[in-house]
C-alpha cells in the first residue's frame, strides 16, 4: 500500500513539473511587464503557446539528420526524469530516487544541453554555431562553480542526496544560517540567473547578436519547437526546485504523500516559487544587460562564493 | 596562542563579522570604480570597529571600546573622507588598465583563500590545539593581506595603491583583534597614526605627480629622474 503511494506520488511530482512550468514562465514574463507599468502577457500565455506549436505543421530542413529529431524527445524526456531524483513534493526519498544523486541529476541536465547543441550544429545553419559556440562558452564559465556548489553542499551534509539536505536545513537552523550554507545560496541563484536565461546574461530576444538560446532553436518549429521550449520551461521549474526545496526554502514539503498532502505541496512550491520569481524579477529590472566578454565577471563571482563556501566549512 | 573562552553565540558573532569583512575585500577586489571601492572599505572598517567593541564586551578588555571608537572614526571616517577629497582632485573615476580582469583577480583572490586556509590550519596544528576561532581569524587576516597585495600589484592608479595598503593592514588589524585582543594600547594608537602620516604622504605625492608627470598611474613611471 505504501508502495502504491510512494509511486504514485513520484507519478505526480513527475506531472507538476510537466504542468506548472509554464505557469512559472508565465508569472515571471507577466511580472516583469508589470514592473515596467505595462500590462504583459496573460499568465496562461505559455500554455496557449505550446498548444499553438502543437498544431502546427512540422518543417524540417533538407540538411538535418536524425539527431534533429531526437534532439527535442531527448531533451524532454530528460527533464521528465530529473524531477524522479529531486524532491519536488515529498521530504522523503520515493522508490527510483535513489539511482541518481545531485551529481546525476546536473548530469541529466546537462545532456539536454548537450543534444540541443548538437542539433544547432546539425543543420549548419550560421545561427546555430553561433548559439552552439555561447552555449559552449557559458557552460565552461558555470559547470566548475556548480560542480563546487555541490562538492560545498556534500561537504556541509556529508551526503550528496538532495533530500538529506532538505531534512539537514529543516532541523537545524543553526547550519542554516551558516556563512557556508548563505554562500551556497548566493552562489546557486547567480548560476540560476545564468542557465535560465535572466539577466544579466538574458539571450531570450529574437536580435542576432544577443540570441543564445534561441539562436540554437532557430531551425525548429511546430511540435518539435513546443517540446523543446517546454523543456526549457520545465529545465527553469527544476532548477527553482532544486534552488528552493534543497537550499533555501526547504519548509512546505508533504511528508506523508496523500493527495491532500500533495496538493498542499503544489501550493506551497508556487508560492515558494512566487517569492523567488519576484527577486528574479528585480534582479532583470535593476540589471543590465552584459557585455559577451563580461560574461564570467558574475560568474567568477559565484565561484568565489562556492571557494569561500567551502573554506567557510573547514573551518 | 592564548585561546578565549567565549560562548558559541559569540564566537558566530566573530566569525560572522570576519568572514563579512573578509567578503568585503573581495567586492573592493572585483570592483572597478574607485569609489565603490571606497565605500566598501569604510564598511569594512566599521565592521572591524564593531568586532573590537564585541571583543572588548566579551572578553572584557575596557581599552579596546576606546580602540573600536577610534577605529570607527579613523578608519571609517577620517580616511575614506580623506581620500575621497584626493579623488575629487584627481578625475579618475575607475581603473582604466588593469593588468588582470576583475573576474580573473576574483578567481585568483579565491586561491590566496584558500592557501590562506592551508597555511593557518598547519600554523594552527603546528602551535597547539587551536580552537576554530583562531584558524578562522588567521585564515582571514592572511588572505586580506594577500588580497591586499593582489591589489597592489595588478593596479596602476596610486589611490588603488594606497587602498591596497589599507586592506592588507586592516587585515593585519583583524587578526590582531581577534588573535592577540589584550595589545596594548598604545601600539593600536601609534598604527592608526601611521595611517594617517601615510594617507598624507600619500595626498602630497598624488599632487606631485599630477603636478609633474601629468597622471597619477604606475604605467607613465618609467623613466628615472635625478
Amino acid at each position: 500500500m505504501t508502495m502504491m503511494r510512494d509511486v504514485l506520488a513520484q507519478f505526480a511530482q513527475v506531472m507538476a513539473v510537466l504542468a506548472l512550468a509554464p505557469l512559472l514562465q508565465g508569472f515571471i514574463l507577466k511580472a516583469e511587464e508589470r514592473v515596467q507599468m505595462s500590462r504583459g502577457p496573460s499568465l496562461l500565455q505559455p500554455y496557449r503557446d505550446l498548444w499553438k506549436l502543437f498544431h502546427k505543421q512540422q518543417m524540417v530542413p533538407d540538411t538535418a539528420s536524425w539527431i534533429f529529431w531526437a534532439t527535442p524527445v531527448i531533451a524532454f524526456t530528460a527533464m521528465l526524469t530529473v524531477p524522479l531524483l529531486i524532491p519536488v513534493l515529498t521530504d522523503y526519498p520515493l522508490p527510483l530516487s535513489n539511482i541518481g544523486d545531485i551529481l546525476g541529476g546536473g548530469l541529466i541536465l546537462t545532456l539536454g544541453t548537450f543534444f540541443i547543441n548538437l542539433a544547432a550544429l546539425d543543420t549548419g545553419s550560421t545561427y546555430g554555431g553561433i548559439g552552439a559556440s555561447r552555449t559552449v562558452m557559458l557552460s565552461i564559465l558555470a559547470e566548475p562553480t556548480l560542480i563546487l556548489v555541490f562538492v560545498g553542499i556534500t561537504l556541509m551534509a556529508h551526503a550528496m542526496l538532495p533530500f538529506v539536505v532538505n531534512h539537514l536545513l529543516v532541523a537545524e537552523p543553526a547550519i542554516y544560517w551558516n556563512p557556508t550554507h548563505l554562500f551556497l545560496v548566493v552562489a546557486f541563484f547567480i548560476l540560476l540567473l545564468v542557465e535560465t536565461d535572466r539577466l544579466p546574461i538574458h539571450s531570450s530576444t529574437h536580435i542576432e547578436v544577443y540570441m543564445i538560446e534561441e539562436a540554437r532553436i532557430l531551425e525548429y518549429s511546430g511540435p518539435l519547437l513546443a517540446l523543446l521550449r517546454w523543456s526549457s520551461m520545465m529545465k527553469q521549474f527544476i532548477l527553482y526546485t532544486i534552488f528552493c526545496n534543497v537550499l533555501t526554502l526547504p519548509w512546505g514539503l508533504t511528508e506523508i504523500g496523500s493527495a491532500l498532502g500533495l496538493l498542499g505541496a503544489s501550493a506551497a512550491i508556487l508560492l515558494k516559487f512566487l517569492l523567488v520569481a519576484l527577486v528574479v524579477v528585480v534582479v532583470e529590472t535593476a540589471q543590465a544587460r552584459l557585455r559577451f566578454y563580461r560574461y564570467q565577471e558574475p560568474l567568477a563571482a559565484a565561484f568565489l562564493l562556492a571557494v569561500l563556501a567551502i573554506v567557510a566549512n573547514q573551518i | 596562542m592564548p585561546t578565549l573562552h567565549l560562548s558559541p553565540l559569540a564566537t558566530s558573532l566573530f566569525s560572522l563579522l570576519a568572514i563579512a569583512s573578509l567578503v568585503l575585500a573581495f567586492v573592493m577586489l572585483g570592483s572597478r570604480w574607485l569609489k565603490d571601492y571606497m565605500y566598501a572599505f569604510a564598511l569594512q572598517s566599521w565592521l572591524i570597529a564593531l568586532l573590537s567593541a564585541a571583543m572588548a564586551y566579551y572578553g572584557s578588555y575596557p581599552e579596546l571600546y576606546l580602540i573600536a571608537l577610534l577605529t570607527a572614526l579613523f578608519r571609517g571616517l577620517l580616511l575614506p573622507y580623506l581620500i575621497l577629497r584626493i579623488l575629487r582632485h584627481l578625475e579618475v573615476g575607475r581603473e582604466l588598465h588593469e593588468i588582470l580582469q576583475p573576474s580573473s583577480a576574483l578567481v585568483a583572490g579565491a586561491m590566496g583563500v584558500v592557501l590562506a586556509l592551508v597555511v593557518a590550519s598547519r600554523i594552527a596544528s603546528d602551535v597547539g590545539p587551536a580552537g576554530n576561532l583562531e584558524v578562522l581569524a588567521l585564515t582571514v587576516m592572511l588572505s586580506m593581506m594577500l588580497i591586499g597585495f593582489l591589489m597592489l600589484a595588478i593596479r596602476h592608479e596610486a589611490i588603488s595603491h594606497i587602498l591596497g595598503l589599507l586592506v592588507l593592514e586592516n587585515g593585519i588589524f583583524l587578526g590582531s583583534q581577534l588573535l592577540i585582543p589584550g595589545m596594548p594600547l598604545l601600539i593600536e594608537v601609534v598604527i592608526l597614526f601611521d595611517l594617517l602620516i601615510a594617507i598624507a604622504c600619500f595626498g602630497v605625492l598624488v599632487r606631485y605627480l599630477i603636478a609633474h608627470v601629468g597622471t597619477t598611474s604606475s604605467l607613465r613611471l618609467k623613466r628615472l629622474v635625478g
